[in-house]
């Protein structure tokens, strides 16, 4: 879920904070910038019903934000992520650092001096 | 009468037997009261609380309950969005088109409002909206007759067939739209239209 309190460490890449088809949709919308939703299925390869309750829970969450736009008198979705890449990195980053004193105090605090990366 | 209303073929004269069955359980209800022939019985107050409230709820509340719906989902009137399809409904029935924001394909109908998501005026085609939107229209015309319906329903505790009226709604929305366009728009839609 994209609201953070939820978090798999096991889980790969993105999919540890996001659902697989949210951190899908989240990576297409980073490097393509703005998308129309059926642009959004046929890059994904996600059937629109899957991934038209994603879009809604991703904005209602902050993550991507919506325009509608009306082209010959029909209506469209266009999509855009609300931040860049780094900056919803860094936001996570946060959010996770800052769970981690909460529980652990100094000694977070202190390991995060001593880590140098993954052995 | 039960079992002849699932013989029959044509929704209408299912609904027909099927509320003439009612009927019989309800006067059965009350001979059983009559023939008991006791007053001051608990069960009777608690069966007459519960037809009284679900009167209220089914006749008063759900009449209104498109105004909490607009509330509730923020929906607004599509004419100024797009104006052919509220002239379109209003050929059929008086009713208000509202959109909500949406991504998720969505259409149904409440009080004498019609509601659909942006998600659904993405999707579908001219026609297939058209089809959707003469099925939601016959809901609203018929919106002051199925309350009996469930009103019955309730009273006799036997399960009200919804399945019914949404085939009628499709026999109508076909007659309107053509029945290509209703089922490509079924096709498109894997949430069935309420």
């Amino acid at each position: 879920m994209v609201k953070l309190d939820q978090i798999n460490i096991s889980n790969e890449g993105l999919t540890k904070f996001f659902s697989p088809i949210e951190s899908m949709i989240m990576k297409t919308l980073w490097s393509e910038g703005e998308m129309m939703t059926s642009e959004l299925t046929e890059k994904t390869k996600i059937p629109l019903t899957s991934v038209a309750g994603t879009l809604d829970r991703l904005v209602k969450a902050g993550y991507a934000m919506r325009r509608v736009e009306t082209v010959n008198g029909r209506v469209r979705y266009v999509y855009a992520s609300v931040s860049s890449e780094e900056e919803a990195a860094t936001e996570i980053t946060t959010r996770v650092l800052d769970s981690l004193v909460d529980a652990f105090g100094p000694l977070a605090l202190e390991n995060f001096s001593k880590y140098s990366g993954k052995k | 009468m039960l079992a002849a209303s699932l013989m029959l073929r044509n929704p209408k004269q299912r609904i027909m037997t099927f509320v003439s069955a009612q009927v019989c359980v309800l006067l059965a209800i009350a001979a059983t009261f009559y023939v008991m022939n006791c007053s001051e019985m608990l069960s009777i107050y608690l069966y007459f609380g519960y037809v009284a409230v679900s009167t209220i709820i089914i006749f008063g509340v759900l009449r209104h309950y498109d105004r909490v719906m607009i509330r509730r989902l923020g929906a607004r009137p599509i004419a100024p969005l797009m104006k052919w399809t509220q002239d379109f409904v209003d050929r059929l029935t008086s009713a208000t088109i509202y959109y909500y924001d949406s991504a998720v394909p969505r259409a149904f109908a409440s009080g004498r409002s019609i509601f659909v998501s942006l998600g659904l005026l993405e999707v579908l085609n001219e026609d297939e909206l058209k089809a959707v939107l003469a099925h939601e229209a016959w809901h609203i015309r018929n919106n002051s007759r199925t309350p009996y319906l469930k009103q019955l329903a309730l009273m006799t505790f036997s399960p009200h067939k919804e399945s019914e009226l949404e085939k009628l709604a499709d026999v109508f929305a076909a007659e309107i739209a053509g029945s290509e366009a209703l089922y490509s728009a079924r096709d498109k839609l894997d949430k069935v239209f309420i």
